[in-house]
């Protein structure tokens, strides 16, 4: 499968500073999630993706165009929402998408069309002829959303899209942002801390740190276990469960959830629970496959890095 | 399956041209401009001074061809000026305006295709320098402060940059605002009262004798669109607060002319002689420092473009233009740069 994005020994320096220390790294389709704490370089990988920024050695190319010299040809077929809270004042909202359809080129009527429709998916009812700089930091949100996509981009890169948004709003982003991606085949790069945001929506994850591609894998591979492990929920004694599958010596943990994590190497395992189950005469809620935590996985790879450009 | 395809029309991927889309940038600008009281009473304003000037152009056109009956009845050729009514028509009503004594030449010759050129050309001039000038200082006060340091304070920068849109583009765009506030507030209004001075006259041959008169209002509009708006944008550039921005205009024009007057009124004290007097108005030091006002500037560029003054005596103002407007533009790209 082509890559979206190749980045080869990619080095951005700004004076002293190294925000990109030769960073190597493939984007396939799908949705990725750049994580990495404060000041790892995500900002500025974003920008050299955009072409805003030039890198200072290395060779970087996105959707078949070289950064360095096609930044135009790249800036055309993407749709960027930055993180700041950026706005042109004086604009209503459907004005303020209409106008970056036309900054992308789209003739002007066309683009207040577009804009419409685009309020539409994003749900923003009459309040997109209200003035920009009134709306809340939700409605903002939606606005910066739809004019990433009003010109109806094949790939989106999306700087803290959730940030700000109540717990309902950002499931709505989500689902948004899902069907970009499942129905509309767009590519996605988000750029986010919320680790949640990730697990929920993301194919693959980049964690990068101090200007290095720390991890570069598929979320389903950084979350599988070590060994075979469950995760279970029962609707009575749950001691009672813990105590009957460790005479059938398997690895027992409680979680704070009050949902109990079952490993072995056994092949036999699931059955091995159901006949602990009948044991203890305990019904069993849940029994699904257990999963790393990413934010343990994000905080393993940033303290302890293992040095991983791979390809995801 | 695009994004926007909802089924009820086929869509259409008709894009404008790379090369016209800082036109978004600037029609944005003039939409947002527009929507001030301010803007709109200003632009009402710069209108008014028409009506002067076309009852100048009426009086001029009538001198003449009450001259020209006069010739008639005298049997002398009606090209040539025979009596004084056009002279004193035009120094009734633009005697007060500095710089009239350079009209006085012309009435010294008895051609009046070359009379007929220089009045028009004079009078045109007066209106680009005293009534348009006063009022584009205000209207671009009022528009181009809050261009880009509203851009800036907005963080609206990477909405524009994300996009397939240079920062020259960026730039002309936002040029053309005020520049298309000055189309309409001096060119347009100008070319008008030249039509109107077409139609006042006897008949069609005044055209050949005036053709020059549109591209000298032309020129003259570029060189006052292309100084005033990049001062104006470098100076909003320059801050995220509109209103400093708006005070730092007010304060280059008004502390470069102020500084100026100065030195006329010393050297007239000097002298011995009134404020304005030629002879104060003519001497080597008031020469020499006119070009710190950036309105001396401009006007001797005009006095340059409408023929009234030559390259040797007007260069000092060309000069200071150019370099100002190189500074200013070079300062606005590395302040438009500098965000990313």
């Amino acid at each position: 499968m082509t890559s979206l994005i190749s980045l080869k020994q990619i080095t951005k320096s700004f004076k002293s500073i190294r925000a990109l220390d030769g960073v190597d790294l493939e984007v396939q389709a799908g949705i990725t999630g750049l994580l990495g704490p404060n000041g790892a370089g995500k900002s500025t990988l974003i920008k050299l993706l955009l072409g805003l920024v030039k890198p200072s050695s290395g060779t970087a190319s996105f959707l078949g165009y070289d950064v360095m010299k096609q930044g135009r040809q790249i800036r055309n077929r993407i749709g960027y929402m930055p993180e700041d809270d950026c706005y042109i004042s004086g604009l209503s909202g459907v004005n303020a998408v209409q106008f970056s359809g036309c900054l992308s080129g789209i003739p002007k009527t066309e683009s207040l069309r577009r804009a419409h429709e685009i309020l539409d998916f994003c749900d923003m009812k009459q309040e997109r002829y209200r003035m920009v700089d009134t709306y809340s930091t939700g409605m903002r949100q939606k606005i910066k959303f739809a004019s990433a996509i009003v010109h109806d981009p094949e790939f989106l890169i999306l700087d803290e899209p959730t940030s700000g948004l109540d717990p309902e709003e950002r499931e709505t982003l989500l689902k948004r942002i899902r069907l970009l991606a499942s129905k509309m085949g767009k590519s996605v790069l988000i750029s986010t801390h919320i680790l949640p945001d990730v697990q929920a929506i993301c194919d693959d994850v980049v964690i990068l740190s101090q200007g290095k591609v720390k991890l570069s894998e598929s979320l389903a591979t950084l979350t599988r276990t070590a060994e075979p492990s469950f995760c279970i929920r029962v609707l009575d004694n749950l001691d009672r469960l813990a105590d009957a599958l460790e005479k059938h010596d398997v690895e027992v943990s409680k979680n704070p959830d009050g949902t109990l994590t079952v490993a072995s190497q056994s092949p036999e395992l699931p059955e091995t629970i159901w006949s602990a189950a009948y044991d203890a005469q305990v019904s069993i809620q849940s029994l699904i496959p257990a999963r790393n935590s990413l934010e343990e996985v994000f905080l393993s790879t940033v303290t302890d890095p293992p040095e991983n450009g791979g390809t995801t | 399956m695009p994004i926007n395809d909802v089924g009820y029309r086929k869509l259409k991927n008709g894009d404008t041209s790379s090369l016209f889309r800082w036109f978004a940038i600037c029609d944005i600008g003039v939409q947002l401009a527009l929507k001030s009281k301010w803007v709109k009473r200003i632009m009402l304003s710069a209108w008014l001074p028409v009506t002067y000037w076309a009852l100048g152009f009426f009086l001029v056109e009538k001198a003449i061809v009450a001259d020209q009956i006069s010739a008639m009845s005298q049997g002398v050729d009606l090209n040539q000026v025979t009596s004084l009514a056009l002279q004193e028509s035009i120094t009734n009503r633009f005697s007060f305006f500095p710089g009239f004594d350079d009209l006085q030449e012309v009435f010294n010759t008895d051609d009046l295709a070359e009379i007929r050129n220089t009045v028009w050309r004079w009078m045109l001039m007066t209106f680009f320098r005293y009534p348009q000038a006063i009022i584009i200082l205000f209207l671009i006060g009022f528009i181009a402060p809050s261009l880009i340091s509203q851009d800036i304070r907005s963080r609206a920068f990477l909405l524009y940059f994300s996009r397939p849109i240079s920062r020259l583009e960026y730039i002309f765009g936002k040029i053309c605002v005020p520049s298309i506030f000055i189309i309409l507030a001096t060119t347009l209004p100008a070319l008008i009262l030249y039509i109107i001075a077409l139609l006042m006259s006897p008949d069609i041959s005044t055209l050949p004798q005036t053709w020059d008169i549109p591209l000298r209002i032309i020129i003259a509009t570029f060189g006052l669109v292309i100084p005033t708006s990049a001062v104006a944008l470098m100076l909003s550039s320059l801050t995220q607060e509109s209103r400093f921005a708006n005070f730092s205009w007010f304060a280059v024009w008004g502390l470069g002319h102020g500084a100026w007057l100065t030195i006329v009124l010393a050297t007239s004290l000097q002298m011995g002689l009134p404020l304005f007097h030629p002879d104060v108005m003519q001497s080597e030091i008031v020469s020499n420092w006119s070009a710190i006002s950036l309105y001396n500037s401009l006007g001797s560029l005009q006095s340059y473009i409408f023929g009234f003054e030559t390259f040797a005596e007007s260069w000092r103002g060309i000069i200071s233009l150019f370099g100002i407007t190189a500074f200013s533009m070079t300062l606005l790209y590395r302040r438009i740069s500098s965000p990313m």
